[in-house]
């Protein structure tokens, strides 16, 4: 086990936990002194995240890669619906949670601004529920809730989510109760079933209902054969090689050998699920594009594919809406990568450890 | 005796006259505490100025006990047959008064110890001065540390002399400890003893060390060599990581701002002592689901997860 072979023979590693960079999963149970893979998947996911990102970030690399190798920070999206006096606490505690305002209107933009390290979240996990049941908070990746504002949900639109399990950012779009249907849609059975779970967590029953809301679990690149058209709003966060878990966890790791083939059909299936819900918004209706990972082919790649793609073999127009506002209204909430000609994306950072999260508005003409 | 007024040293002043029988007002409790053979006169029979015999009464007195300073005179001896001049030896005392409760043969058995290390006459007097704590500690304890240095860290005899003469401290420092920094630059960093012993790396504590190194590690800038000793990268020299200040270490070697590294140092700290807290202790799986995003845990299973217990 000793790393020098010369004097391996009797300088014995005694200290166990002398590792390096190890996936947390291992660190947690120990057992990784046995069961160490040579090459865990968060090690290659490593190395492939250094040959890519250095070359696309340069030096911005290092200080994101530490940020993602560091502890998150999380945000506490407090829930509207709940009556529970945990709200208060944790504003008494010190952290400015993310509150969606009521009527539709753009947050009051509080996301945890306190110096980082000071508010441990694990403590809040254990929130009670109000009288109806009802959780306080939902914790999230703070950035996580862009996409859903940068949707732009307006009065009486309608909204389709193709990917939406667990539900963070339904869960959001609910808050503001401003869209007249709900559409949420994840092909995983078992995660459809989680954000079911979710979502009677923190809504009241009467948002629920099947006038306002339709929760499905089909592929989401064959939605144009069920509905065409139809969507004022879609948003498309679509599943990719989330760069934050496949640094850290082992379990479930799209690097991991056996996934080769699925990771590198990413952004092929990517591109399928954005055309589809280019296809199910309506004309005039606007699509968000969202992944967490700061890769390009699986960003604005998918997005000039699929854009490209719409017009090609569907006839459809396109255009780009930028996301600028946005971007100016968090500026100091996020690091926003510089000069990207296609999109907007939060990049971690130490002291705004958020992210990564890619995002792409596409209007439709016709 | 011309009026200094500093008040410790009237203070002194008067318990020497005390001793030497001339003011009776004075309480003469803390005298009695003092050899009766040391008086001012002795002091400056040996060579100390008037104000330095006061502050030698002052370190002294600072020892609580009653037979705390027995040994104050012969200790005194011992450090002038050392070689020490007056001067040195008075901050000595200051720095350490605990050396006045050693017996005078036990400091002999140590120096002679400590010579026989390899500490040649010159560096002996330095270490001595520099960390007169060392003379508070066992042969045997000593002697420990010396062979723990040779044996589980494999350092060579005159590596362990270097070792004591710069870093002297290690010889009060928790075996496990000083294992675990070893281990720590040994295997991750892929450092070898003799870069260790020349960036006097035992003057640093296992957390600037662990600090540093894991800050330029995450940024990408330093790797653990392969079993051949092999990076693919450059790694920065131990030397210029260790020794630079804080500032020097963020902007030349990391390459990084001020905030990143005070929101890292207080990031890693709490990694620390949350791994120090699971340390050891093998937790059943949880019943998690696959989970692409890692927003877990929302509240609810966080919820659930307490109420189990
Ligand atoms: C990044 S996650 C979505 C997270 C969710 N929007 C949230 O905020 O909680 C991607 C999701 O896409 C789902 N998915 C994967 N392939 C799909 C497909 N072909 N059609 C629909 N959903 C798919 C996965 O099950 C996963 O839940």
């Amino acid at each position: 086990m000793a790393l020098f072979l010369e004097t391996s023979t009797v300088l014995l590693r005694r200290i166990k936990d002398i590792r390096p960079l190890t996936a947390k999963r291992h660190r947690v149970k120990g057992k990784w002194a046995t069961t160490l893979p040579k090459h865990p998947p968060t090690r290659l996911a490593l190395q492939h995240f250094d040959a890519t990102y250095s070359a696309q970030l340069g030096d911005l690399w290092p200080s994101v890669r530490v940020a993602l190798l560091s502890e998150r920070k999380y945000g506490a999206l407090l829930n509207n619906f709940c009556h529970s006096p945990d709200l208060e606490e944790l504003q008494a505690q010190g952290s400015a949670p993310l509150r969606l305002h009521q009527a539709g209107l753009w947050p009051l933009a509080a996301v945890n601004k306190a110096p980082q390290g000071e508010t441990i979240w694990s403590e809040f996990w254990s929130i009670m529920p109000d009288k109806f049941g009802l959780l306080s908070y939902y914790l999230m990746d703070a950035a996580s809730v862009l996409p859903s504002l940068a949707l732009d949900v307006q009065a009486n639109h309608t909204v389709l989510d193709l990917c939406a399990a667990p539900g963070g950012k339904a869960l959001a779009l609910l808050q503001t109760q401003s869209a007249r249907f709900l559409c949420l849609n994840d092909s995983s059975v078992s995660r459809t079933s989680r954000l079911k779970r979710v979502l009677h967590s923190y809504a009241p029953k009467e948002l629920l209902t099947d006038d306002k809301l339709r929760i499905t679990s089909v592929d989401g690149t064959m939605w144009g054969e069920i509905e065409r058209n139809s969507f004022d709003r879609v948003l498309v966060d679509v599943p990719c090689t989330t760069d934050r878990h496949s640094l850290m966890e082992d379990d479930n790791n799209m690097f991991s050998r056996s996934r080769v083939g699925e990771r590198r059909s990413l952004p092929r299936l990517q591109a399928e699920l954005l055309l589809a819900g280019i296809i199910a918004a309506c004309p005039g209706g606007e699509v968000l594009y969202s992944t967490c990972t700061l890769c390009p082919s699986q960003n604005l790649g998918v997005v000039e594919r699929a854009v490209q793609l719409a017009e090609e073999n569907h006839g459809i127009r396109l255009q780009v809406v930028s996301l600028r506002p946005l971007v100016r209204m968090f500026q100091n909430t996020f690091h926003f990568a510089p000069d990207l000609h296609l999109g907007e994306m939060v990049v971690p950072h130490l002291a705004a450890n958020f992210g990564p999260i890619y995002m792409c508005k596409i209007r439709r003409l016709a | 005796m011309n009026g200094s007024h500093l008040p410790s040293w009237c203070l002194s002043c008067r318990l020497l006259c005390s001793a030497s029988d001339q003011t009776a007002s004075v309480s003469s409790q803390s005298s009695l505490r003092l050899s009766p053979v040391l008086s001012l006169h002795s002091l400056s029979d040996m060579g100390f100025t008037e104000s330095q015999a006061g502050q030698l009464f002052d370190s002294v007195s600072r020892l609580k006990g009653a037979s705390a300073a027995k040994h104050v005179l012969s200790t005194l001896t011992v450090l002038f047959v050392l070689g020490l001049n007056p001067t040195s030896v008075q901050k000595l005392i200051d720095k350490c008064p605990e050396l006045c409760m050693v017996k005078e043969t036990q400091l002999q058995q140590r120096i002679q110890h400590l010579r026989k290390l390899g500490l040649v006459e010159g560096s002996l007097q330095r270490t001595v001065v520099h960390y007169p704590k060392i003379l508070t500690v066992p042969v045997k304890s000593v002697k420990n540390v010396v062979q723990f240095l040779r044996e589980k860290c494999q350092f060579t005899t005159q590596q362990v002399t270097e070792i004591l003469r710069d870093s002297p401290a290690v010889v009060l420092e928790d075996l496990d400890q000083l294992e675990y920094k070893f281990q720590y630059v040994y295997f991750r960093m892929g450092i070898k003893q003799a870069e260790m012993v020349k960036c006097r790396l035992f003057r640093f504590t296992m957390e600037d060390v662990r600090c540093r190194h894991v800050f330029l590690e995450r940024r990408g800038l330093y790797q653990t060599p392969d079993k051949k000793g092999q990076t693919t990268i450059i790694n920065p020299k131990l030397d210029s990581i260790l020794n630079v200040d804080q500032h020097t270490f963020i902007v030349d070697v990391a390459q990084a701002s001020a905030e990143e590294y005070d929101v890292f140092q207080k990031l890693l700290a709490r990694e620390w002592k949350e791994e120090e807290l699971e340390h050891g202790s093998i937790e059943a799986d949880s019943d998690e689901e696959e989970d692409d995003e890692g927003e877990e845990p929302d509240g609810k299973s966080g919820y659930k997860k307490k109420k189990k217990r």
